[in-house]
């Protein structure tokens, strides 16, 4: 089965100890997926293979047949955000825009002109054309950089942390607008980044990274409800690790951790007993958040653990009883 | 399966090899011939010659405190003080920093020379028969390196100055530390990597100097003089022994200094609040110090009015009297009317561009390998562009002289003295230093995601330097480029080891007048280069 984007087996050894890959991605057409990891897992090294910018030492990248690994980047007709924009200081925004259009003696002519001018207004900034890049504002200026990216109509469209660079403010209008942008235009899209929300926001699917090799790989709902690895469960969304006695505790056999959302934990009313598994502690903390609150349990055996619940369902202080409404199994060492 | 691109590793070869044959070659040339001859003894055997190397030596060491002791008392008042004029006096005092030193030379002998300006007043106030003084020895020396060298200290110092964090100043006051504590235990010892960098600087010129010793030693002799004055004296080989003394003991100097330099805090600390200037209160402090910066800008900006005022001085008008008589353009017409005087002017200038550009590309080829590709031989091709800086000029003049005088292709050596070729090959050795500095400073600041942004975007290796590296290196590239071709245009040093009628440049040729009296052209040449320098710096200074 052959897909618009493969990823076979991509490899970088960057020395003995470090390594990334080897690496499998099958990506479909106008597909949106994430590389998402902790810091070192090598998820931007895979988004530079992507694009070119390092050789692999194995492995291959098809696009719609055709191999690249072997092509420059300036031959592969991959789009790229970079993280901190890499807008041309020396160019005002339609010249930054035009850069990819205008190849070597081209003239900036009226056709080119009229795609800088769709190219920004796809992104809000029509008329804009010769602003210097330095007045922008931060979000402005990665828009003008993901016109650039687009103006040249490329295959894969490439970001590097597209968001990281913007204030909290401005981060989920933007989010939402690029989002909107990326499904209009139909455009298959790889992105890096280290905020599990994000990657839930605007991925179809998402690869979890951990320390160079690939972790697991599925829908944002696949990776919530069904964590392959240890990591991902914990890496991906809030969770509790629960190991020894108070595992079993919680119903787990021996040589098992377990990993417990905080909403899949409940307090269990005194006068409700038999049955289920209870593990007994004393809230220490609680913090509201409007709709629920988190609620801090210190057991009396383990480490501390996370109770998502009704605000009113405990005060600090009290003497608990929790049990887990599902559960995520994982052999102790992992 | 990557294939390693092999032409940067090629391509770094084949430039250090280059350098090495232009700058490292001929040194080893000389210093293979100076230990192998009798002329080694006969070095050390003579007490001219170790007079002359003390000479240079103490010489460079007062130099630098007497320029510190002028710099460093006009930076802190040029930045700490706020008075009327502070802006236009503080850039006009940077002034003699950007002028050829030959001509701060001449300049300082129309004004205190024994016939100069200074000179014929105090004779005639006073009604005495003589010049009052004689401007000759290591005083008058001294005086022209204290007058020309304290912009090294001036500058560094004021730069050190504006890095300063206010707030450290406030703190050490905060923790019951005086004024004066405050500038001795933390001020002095944070400018301390701008003071040694100043010393430095003033170290080295002073051991490279040649224009003041040469016009204004008489009969004392420093190394460089001693080493022309051997040449001149047919001796060649007892010039290369003084030509090695004089690079052992630069490079010596080097390594010390730059011990003391150490690293620079201010920079490892990063950016702090920037400190604000006080403003002086009291109307007396302020007039004190509003005199104290006009008559400083005065004093050293004199010299060189009186370099203009010369100028126009027509040749036999000027005898006796206090003030010239006539003043015109005369002497600026010859310059462009006669033949003879016009030839340097051409000379000086195309010489002085074409090595420009050679410095220019070679600069580019190495800030592109060394800093983008990070090629393997990195620091051999720094240190390479760096080395004529901290070798007198006079060194790679004899150096050159020696080694392209000889025609031995299977030593890649040929005749090239007595051609039009030897001088652009001087100052292109001279001027690699300034040009590198400035391009890969300004490779450094470049941004490697924009190259592969221009990639990402379809542009190649080529097209990506021109469209992206080559406009944003662009104000670095005119700082290089106008600081090499100011040093060019205006060079002594290099030239009166290594010139011929033919290529005689407007240095060689302002001596010549002076030597027939011919005062009004040479100042007129003096002028001429020192607003052509002004006017190139400004330009290449322009963001």
């Amino acid at each position: 089965m052959s897909r618009f984007l493969e990823v076979r087996a991509l490899t970088k050894r960057w020395s003995a100890e470090v390594t990334v890959g080897p690496v499998s991605l099958p990506i479909d057409r106008g597909e949106v997926l994430a590389l998402l990891g902790p810091s070192g897992s090598g998820k931007t090294t895979l988004l530079r293979l992507l694009a070119g910018f390092e050789t692999p030492d194995a492995g291959d990248v098809v696009v719609d047949g055709e191999s690249v690994a072997r092509l420059p980047p300036a031959r592969r007709r991959f789009g790229m955000v970079f993280q901190h924009y890499a807008l041309f200081p020396h160019l005002d925004v339609g010249e930054n825009v035009a850069f990819g259009l205008t190849g070597a003696g081209r003239r900036e002519t009226g056709a080119v002109e009229a795609k800088v001018g769709e190219a920004l207004t796809l992104v809000d900034l029509a008329g804009f054309e010769r602003r210097k890049v330095q007045e922008l504002s931060g979000g402005q200026q990665q828009r003008v950089a993901l016109a650039r990216a687009l103006a040249p109509e490329p295959r894969v469209l490439l970001l590097d942390e597209p968001l990281s660079n913007l204030d909290p403010s401005l981060r989920e209008r933007t989010r939402r607008e690029l989002r909107a942008l990326i499904q209009r235009l139909g455009i298959t899209t790889v992105f890096v980044t280290h905020e599990q929300e994000e990657a839930f926001a605007l991925a179809d699917r998402i690869a979890v990274l951990n320390r160079g090799h690939l972790d697991q790989l599925g829908s944002p709902e696949d990776l919530y409800e069904r964590p392959a690895t240890l990591f991902s469960a914990t890496f991906v969304g809030r969770a509790n690790v629960v190991r020894g006695a108070a595992a079993r505790a919680l119903g787990g056999s021996n040589g098992e951790a377990l990993v417990i959302r905080p909403e899949r934990l409940r307090f269990v009313p005194a006068a409700e007993g038999t049955g289920t598994p209870v593990l007994a502690g004393t809230v220490v903390e609680r913090r509201y958040v409007g709709a629920s609150a988190f609620f801090l349990v210190d057991p009396d055996d383990g480490e501390r653990i996370e109770v998502e619940a009704a605000p009113g369902a405990a005060r600090a202080g009290e003497r608990v009883r929790v049990a887990a409404l599902s559960v995520h199994r994982f052999p102790e060492a992992g | 399966m990557s294939i390693p691109d092999r032409r940067p590793g090629i391509m770094s070869v084949a430039l250090t090899l280059l350098l090495a044959w232009i700058v490292v070659y001929p040194i080893l040339l000389v210093a293979g011939q100076a230990v192998s001859g009798a002329a080694l003894a006969d070095f050390f055997g003579r007490a001219g010659e170790w007079r002359a190397l003390w000479a240079s030596l103490w010489i460079s060491v007062v130099s630098v405190g007497l320029a510190a002791a002028v710099g460093v008392p006009l930076a802190l008042l040029f930045e700490w003080f706020e008075f009327p004029g502070r802006k236009t006096l503080g850039s006009l005092i940077a002034l003699p920093a950007v002028l050829p030193p030959f001509v701060g030379v001449i300049a300082f002998l129309f004004l205190y020379g024994e016939s100069g300006f200074a000179a014929r007043a105090v004779q005639v106030a006073f009604g005495m028969a003589e010049s009052p003084w004689r401007l000759q020895g290591p005083g008058a020396i001294l005086l022209v390196h204290a007058y020309s060298m304290y912009v090294y200290f001036y500058l560094l110092t004021r730069a050190g100055l504006a890095k300063l964090d206010w707030s450290m100043l406030e703190a050490a006051q905060a923790l019951g530390a005086g004024r004066w504590a405050t500038f001795t235990r933390v001020t002095l010892p944070l400018l301390r990597p701008s003071l040694a960098g100043a010393a430095l600087l003033t170290f080295m010129t002073a051991l490279g100097s040649f224009s003041a010793p040469y016009v204004f030693g008489g009969g004392f002799r420093v190394m460089t003089t001693q080493i022309v004055a051997s040449k001149l004296n047919g001796e060649m080989r007892l010039a290369m022994v003084e030509t090695l003394a004089l690079a052992l003991v630069a490079l010596a100097g080097l390594a010390v200094l730059r011990r003391v330099e150490g690293t620079d805090l201010l920079v490892a600390l990063g950016k702090g609040a920037a400190p604000r200037r006080r403003v002086l209160r009291s109307a007396g402090a302020r007039a004190t110090a509003a005199i104290a910066g006009w008559a400083f800008a005065v004093v050293l900006l004199l010299p060189h009015l009186t370099l203009l005022l010369v100028s126009l001085v027509p040749y036999g008008t000027w005898t006796t009297q206090t003030v010239p008589p006539v003043l015109s353009l005369a002497n600026y017409a010859r310059l462009v009317a006669e033949p003879q005087r016009l030839r340097p002017l051409l000379n000086s200038t195309w010489m002085a561009a074409a090595s420009t550009a050679v410095a220019v590309l070679l600069a580019l080829g190495a800030g592109w390998l060394a800093v983008r590709r990070r090629v393997r031989l990195r620091p051999v091709i720094e240190s390479l562009l760096a080395l004529p800086w901290a070798l007198p000029g006079t060194v790679f003049a004899i150096a050159l002289a020696t080694a392209f005088s000889v025609r031995a292709p299977s030593a890649l050596r040929w005749v090239l003295v007595g051609t039009a070729v030897i001088l652009p090959l001087a100052y292109l050795v001279r001027g690699l230093p300034l040009t590198s500095r400035a391009i890969l400073a300004g490779f450094r600041q470049l941004d490697p995601a924009l190259d592969e942004a221009a990639a990402s975007l379809g542009a190649g290796v080529w097209e990506t330097f021109r469209r992206v590296t080559l406009p944003q290196l662009r104000p670095a590239l005119a700082a290089g480029a106008s600081l090499a071709f100011v040093a060019a245009l205006g060079d002594f040093v290099t030239s009166i080891v290594l010139y011929t009628y033919d290529t005689r440049p407007i240095a060689i040729e302002i001596l010549s007048s002076l030597r027939l009296n011919e005062l009004g052209v040479a100042a007129a040449f003096g002028v001429v280069l020192m607003v052509a320098s002004a006017t190139v710096l400004a330009i290449g200074a322009r963001r």
